[in-house]
């Protein structure tokens, strides 16, 4: 009787022990905290999260107009598929579903097509989704989910139009070889309207940048929206079904949704209807100078890009003052449809100290970018002016 | 703070007595209104031996818990969370469900700062999952029960079929025939590999072994 009480008594003490070793050491830990982590991008790419791999480009890699293939941003939402599921001797793309004579192409029928270079901004949906007030569940991306690289491949009207399209379809399902580790989470299964599918800018991309398409970016094949967000963009693709409706399930019907018009944060659900995520909204990025970079007296070269989904850059401009007056920048190098467009500033810093940079662009269409984004329960499409802060050298 | 020694113990022990104690309250009042910082503490050091252990055994089948930590959401959306998880399958019983919500909803709420350290490992040994009953005889594995336990807790990384994936292959693997290593990688953890000694029984290890034995 003693002997078991001493016994738990003393189980309990360890128990106790190890929660208070446990707190004190939380606590140490805390401190260190503080100080912002993550300012130091040395590394090619900051990893939001190791498994499935999420990365983002450092926004300092996007001073090049295109992005490298080891730097450019990574998600998915179950990683790359077994290898045997793609190896080029077993991996096949079929077409099926409203259409007249059924596909399957290896990748060298593939490569009988015309053969498409696109240069094209892939941007995730919920590219700075960190930035959203009140916070929103998922990956906290901030600046880098975004990448600008030329894109090779196939259009895949060309595949539709040997296929034969029924007069009925009116969407065109898209399902990559990746799958869920426990196999009752949903596929990534994801649809677009026939209209984007026939769009003769929309491919089916087997390089990148010039090189064979790599596994995290969807090799052998991924499809490319230009002007969309990367949600329609799939990778691993090995399956296109022509459907008079959208694709079911989670990742089409619930996810990747935004209502139509804003609401207020956390009101619930929304009593507006949920519309799928399609174009990108006008966005610009300061590449350069980074954040708490020390800058010179003399005058400083600020630059960056911005794009938008479907309309042309027309103009970019700085803010030194928080926002009350605005000082345009130069619209430099290439200028095609869908990439992004760089721009540059000569500024010319007033004091020495702290000083803040924003900036923001506006499209053809005439979009401006707003300071923040409207308030979404998924955090997608935020597009408010870029800000960064340097200090100034005395 | 240091270890507790075996001569103070008694007097320390009525002190963290006491903190238990009040910990205890606070879990049982993190449901209703908003706690404060020190409340917040104590149950995230109560509730964080369990919680951090569930969440590496069942949310990481699937991802690594850095997704979690980098979020700051409010009790109702981790609920919401946690129980979309539970429907996709992970493995979490009503009752973790509620463990977790309150631990993440006092660990990761939205009035934390975005910098927080990745959930500790040291805080990670303390409470099995499940209890060892007493040791009666050597344990026999059941590969048929090993198939499953394997599929929820070990095939994200060593892949289908134990064929190999971020971590290495299991099937035919020489491990297999050296059953004190092939016990202490499972129970200890090996390179970057974690512990899961406080996830799964000794009868679970058992049952794997015996499963990939007949891979």
């Amino acid at each position: 009787m003693s002997d078991s009480g001493a016994l738990s008594r003393r189980t309990c003490f360890q128990r106790i022990a190890f929660l208070l070793g446990g707190l004190a050491l939380w606590r140490r830990v805390q401190p260190a905290q503080a100080e912002p982590a993550g300012v130091v991008e040395t590394g090619p790419q900051t990893v939001r999260v190791m498994r499935p791999y999420d990365a983002e480009t450092p926004v300092r890699e996007f001073a090049s107009y295109l992005t490298p293939n080891h730097r450019f941003f990574v998600r998915s939402h179950f990683g790359p598929p077994e290898a045997a599921l793609i190896a080029e001797a077993d991996w096949r793309l079929r077409v099926g579903g409203l259409i007249e004579h059924p596909l399957e192409l290896t990748l060298k029928d593939l490569k009988q097509f015309e053969r498409i270079t696109i240069t094209a901004v892939v941007q995730c949906s919920g590219n700075g989704r960190a930035f959203h007030r009140p916070k929103v569940p998922g990956v906290q991306w901030e600046r880098g989910a975004v990448g600008n690289a030329q894109w090779t491949g196939v259009r895949l009207r060309d595949l539709l139009a040997k296929a034969g399209v029924r007069p009925a379809a009116k969407h065109v399902q898209l399902q990559g070889a990746d799958r869920p580790v426990v196999a009752s989470v949903p596929l990534f299964t994801r649809s677009i309207p026939l209209e984007k599918a026939v769009h003769p800018d929309t491919i089916l991309a087997y390089e990148m940048n010039g090189r064979p398409l790599p596994l995290l970016h969807g090799a052998p094949l991924r499809v490319i929206t230009p002007g969309w967000m990367a949600d329609s963009c799939i990778k691993w693709l090995t399956e296109i079904t022509v459907q008079a409706d959208e694709a079911k399930g989670y990742y089409m019907q619930t996810a990747y949704r935004v209502p139509v018009t804003a609401i207020q944060p956390n009101s619930g659900l929304p009593g507006t209807s949920m519309v799928p995520v399609e174009a990108m909204v006008v966005k610009s990025l300061i590449a350069s100078p980074g954040n708490g970079d020390e800058v010179g007296r003399g005058p400083v070269t600020v630059q960056g890009v911005a794009w938008s989904g479907e309309s042309a850059i027309t103009t970019v401009e700085l803010s030194f003052d928080e926002g009350r007056t605005w000082e345009q920048a130069r619209l430099v190098g290439e200028d095609e449809p869908y990439a992004w467009r760089q721009w540059q500033f000569l500024w010319k810093p007033k004091a020495a100290g702290s000083a803040s940079i924003l900036c923001r662009a506006t499209d053809s269409a005439g979009q401006v970018q707003p300071q923040t984004t409207a308030w979404n329960p998924s955090g997608f499409l935020w597009n408010g002016w870029d800000r960064v802060t340097v200090t100034v050298q005395a | 703070m240091e270890r507790v020694g075996p001569r103070d113990r008694d007097g320390a022990g009525m002190m963290m007595l006491s903190r238990i104690l009040i910990g205890a309250f606070v879990v049982g009042m993190a449901g209703g209104a908003a706690m404060t910082g020190a409340q917040e503490e104590d149950v995230v050091a109560t509730l964080a031996p369990r919680a951090e252990t569930l969440i590496l055994a069942r949310c990481s089948v699937c991802h690594t818990p850095d997704l979690v930590a980098q979020q700051r959401l409010p009790k109702d959306r981790w609920e919401a969370t946690v129980q979309k998880m539970r429907h996709w399958g992970a493995e979490i019983t009503e009752e973790e469900a509620g463990l977790l919500v309150r631990f993440l909803s006092a660990r990761y709420h939205p009035g934390v700062p975005d910098q927080l350290p990745p959930l500790d490992s040291e805080l990670r040994k303390a409470e099995p999952l499940t209890q060892e009953p007493a040791a009666e005889g050597p344990l026999v594995g059941v590969a048929v029960r090993g198939a499953g336990i394997f599929e929820h807790n070990c095939q994200a990384c060593h892949g289908t079929g134990a064929t190999g994936g971020f971590g290495p292959k299991l099937a035919k693997n020489p491990i297999l025939k050296h059953e004190d290593l092939f016990w202490e990688t499972v129970l200890h953890g090996r390179g970057p590999m974690p512990a899961w000694g406080a996830a799964l029984s000794h009868q679970d290890i058992a049952d794997i072994h015996a499963w990939l034995l007949t891979k």
